[in-house]
């Protein structure tokens, strides 16, 4: 036997062992969040208390602050969930933009503990719609002398 | 004494320094984002790199069918030339990727996302195919075989760029090669900066691409001066073929 005969099965089972990992995770990550409708159609699954990602825009009229986080809801157009948040949002989060949360239902709410900004590929000057303002920060007092 | 290959690197460096200078001048007067803010403003370095990795890794694909089908050395010098460039784009690609991704999403890295995981597999693979480079002392079985690597890799870059619209990730959609056209994607005012930022990445790779296949040239060139292939080989291939060797002469050997 020589060591090519050896060596080239050896290495298409290595990438035989390597594409099967690389698919079956895939397999898990493909769908990197649900859609609010798609979340509360899979809440009686199988997978149910588990912990997931769930995406779509944060709906106006509707950020209240809580002890240790922010309290709104995200939804697709078709169905919203109530997202009880702990942790500080991200500079960008407000209402009508997109975010990913992660976390696990609580009753009729989904608890999250990571939250994710979810831009899409539109970049418009600030003076159209929904026009960025530069986040008030702490007033810097003025250095005298 | 000037080559045309000198005065060409020459223009090179100088397009690529006025493109640089313009770019970033565009930039810095670009507003900021109507979303994103200032953040955005990696678009100009962002998707240029990505595009120029691509382009890069491309030149390396062509030119390796083209060493599959003439065997001539200058293919070989030109694909492996054209991939080291196009890995070295692909970590501008990822690094600007990750400031941006921690500035605008929140986070540095997610294995979870496709296009970012799919991106990480294609630096490490042309990673791999430049370790292989280094393993293959025999200067033909170097060029074939990776000549052979460099054509199946490239079809990881239509998944890279497709993993956003065939897969729900996180990363935002494509901005210019894109069913619909680039336009839809942009106001004006991004757009030229964009431009501009392409053509600078693009000079940029040229003119490390052209100063790449000098060097291989020049080392390609030493090595055929010594008839017996790279030193390393010699050592390797032929360590004792009687005569004085490695430890000084010795005497009473067979051929002594």
């Amino acid at each position: 036997m020589t060591r090519r005969q050896i060596v080239l099965p050896a290495l298409v089972l290595l990438a035989a062992v390597i594409v099967l990992l690389v698919w079956n995770n895939l397999g898990n990550n493909l769908v990197y969040y649900l859609t609010p409708s798609e979340a509360l159609e899979q809440r009686g699954g199988p997978e149910a208390g588990g912990r997931f990602r769930l995406g779509g825009q944060v709906e106006e009229g509707g950020i209240e602050e809580t002890e240790d986080g922010v309290r709104f809801a995200v939804g697709d157009g078709a169905a919203s969930i109530t997202v009880v948040h702990t942790g500080a949002p991200p500079q960008l989060f407000r209402e009508g933009i997109g975010v990913v949360v992660e976390g696990a239902w609580e009753g009729g709410r989904f608890h999250s503990d990571v939250l994710l900004i979810d831009h899409d590929e539109q970049y418009r000057a600030p003076d159209g719609e929904g026009a960025y303002e530069v986040p008030a920060g702490p007033a810097v007092p003025a250095v005298e002398g | 004494m000037k080559t045309k290959i000198d005065i060409l690197q020459r223009l090179f460096f100088l397009i690529t320094a006025a493109a640089v200078v313009w770019g970033l001048y565009l930039a810095a007067r670009a507003p900021g984002e109507a979303t994103q803010g200032d953040a955005a403003k990696l678009l100009f370095v962002h998707v240029p790199a990505a595009i120029t990795a691509y382009l890069a890794l491309g030149v390396g694909l062509l030119a390796a069918l083209w060493y599959l089908i003439r065997r001539s050395p200058a293919a070989d010098r030109m694909s492996s030339s054209a991939i080291e460039v196009g890995v070295i784009f692909t970590v501008v690609t990822l690094v600007s990727g990750m400031i941006w991704g921690r500035a605008v999403w929140g986070l540095w890295w997610d294995w979870n996302d496709a296009r970012l995981m799919s991106t990480a597999i294609m630096f490490f693979y042309y990673m791999g195919y430049l370790a292989l480079r280094r393993s293959i002392i025999d200067p033909e079985a170097r060029a074939g075989r990776c000549a052979v690597l460099a054509v199946i890799g490239f079809i990881q870059i239509p998944i890279v760029h497709y993993s956003v619209l065939w897969f729900r990730t996180l990363h935002q959609g494509p901005t210019i090669l894109r069913p619909d056209g680039f336009r839809s994607t942009m106001d004006e005012e991004f757009a030229l900066s964009l431009a501009v930022g392409i053509m600078a990445f693009v000079a940029a790779m040229t003119l490390m691409l052209t100063s790449r296949l000098t060097l291989s040239r020049l080392q390609d060139a030493r090595n055929d001066l010594s008839g017996l292939g790279p030193p390393v080989g010699r050592g390797v291939t032929a360590p004792f073929m009687g005569g004085p060797t490695m430890g000084g002469p010795t005497m009473g050997g067979p051929n002594g």
